[in-house]
């Protein structure tokens, strides 16, 4: 049986002080919802990291605008999934489509970008992008079932 | 739905978690640098600069030690690139102390930095590796 879907909405201006209120409000939603410390921190991780790259490469126009977080909650069947939304008005971007290329063998060769999509993409169990009326919406989901949801939280 | 957030009802939460910095120097050249907390953008930024110039040393060797970090961001991650790779231009060695900070751990490990700057688990090896 399914439940109901519970959001939370917050708007914050682009701005790297905004980045750890984003992530205090993530964290107070989910433990709202009794979402386990572990899938807390891998959605804090892809928010973070979303929200740097708004930031460093989103432009002007992101700056400008705000930053609109959705945060849903569902269950169905035993699994239960949270995601998190992050809308901006910046360069259109679509992390999906980003090529990371070989890895470094050496300190000499590792180039600075492109670590916060790989990170992402191991943190997340999906990822999803749109873009929509001039804004940029990617869109992060962990899963897990209720075996892991009775484990002692943190 | 609006989500109030007391503090007081969540000692642990990421909101207490600044970032710090420490350092300790032994005898043998060695530098331990201590960092805890979140390493995310804003806590980077509090210590970045602080962190450049105790890495910055033409007389020890660097051992930074994460065991204590809660969060580690890219930006936290090229933080540590950028200071190991600069003591490798001058002739030193930064290496990494996890101990079992398995989520840091992990991250360095997805994004393949535990291949370009030494990684390890047990104190004492960090301290060998660091000053061999």
């Amino acid at each position: 049986m399914a439940s109901a879907e519970r959001v939370a909405e917050l708007s914050i201006q682009a701005d790297t002080a905004e980045v750890r209120r984003a992530s205090q409000w993530l964290e107070a939603a989910a433990l709202q919802q009794r979402v386990p410390a572990e899938q807390i921190a891998r959605l804090d991780l892809c928010l973070n990291e979303a929200l740097a790259n708004t930031l460093a490469h989103g432009g002007p126009s992101a700056r400008l605008s705000e930053v609109l977080l959705h945060f849903r909650v569902h269950q169905e069947s035993g699994v239960h999934e949270a995601a998190v939304t992050v809308s901006d008005a910046g360069i259109a971007f679509d992390p999906l489509a980003y090529q990371p290329g070989p890895r470094a063998d050496s300190l000499e060769e590792i180039e600075p970008g492109g670590l916060g999509l790989i990170m992402m993409r191991e943190a997340a169990d999906d990822l999803g992008y749109l873009r929509s009326e001039g804004r940029n919406l990617l869109t992060v989901t962990v899963r897990w079932d209720e075996a892991a949801e009775s484990r002692p939280q943190a | 739905m609006i989500v109030a957030f007391n503090l007081r009802e969540h000692p642990d939460s990421m909101a207490n978690d600044a970032a710090t910095i420490l350092y300790e120097d032994n005898d043998d050249n060695l530098r331990t640098i201590s960092l805890a907390g979140r390493l995310d953008i804003q806590g980077t930024e509090a210590i970045g600069n602080k962190f450049a110039i105790l890495s910055a040393s033409d007389k020890h060797r660097i051992v930074v030690d994460l065991t204590a970090l809660d969060f580690l961001a890219s930006i936290g991650i090229r933080s540590l690139v950028s200071n190991a790779k600069a003591q490798q231009q001058r002739g030193g060695r930064l290496v990494l102390f996890v101990g079992d900070n398995a989520a840091v751990a992990k991250v360095l490990k997805t994004t393949g930095i535990d291949t370009v700057i030494p990684m390890f688990a047990d104190a004492a090896e960090a301290r060998k590796a660091a000053l061999a």
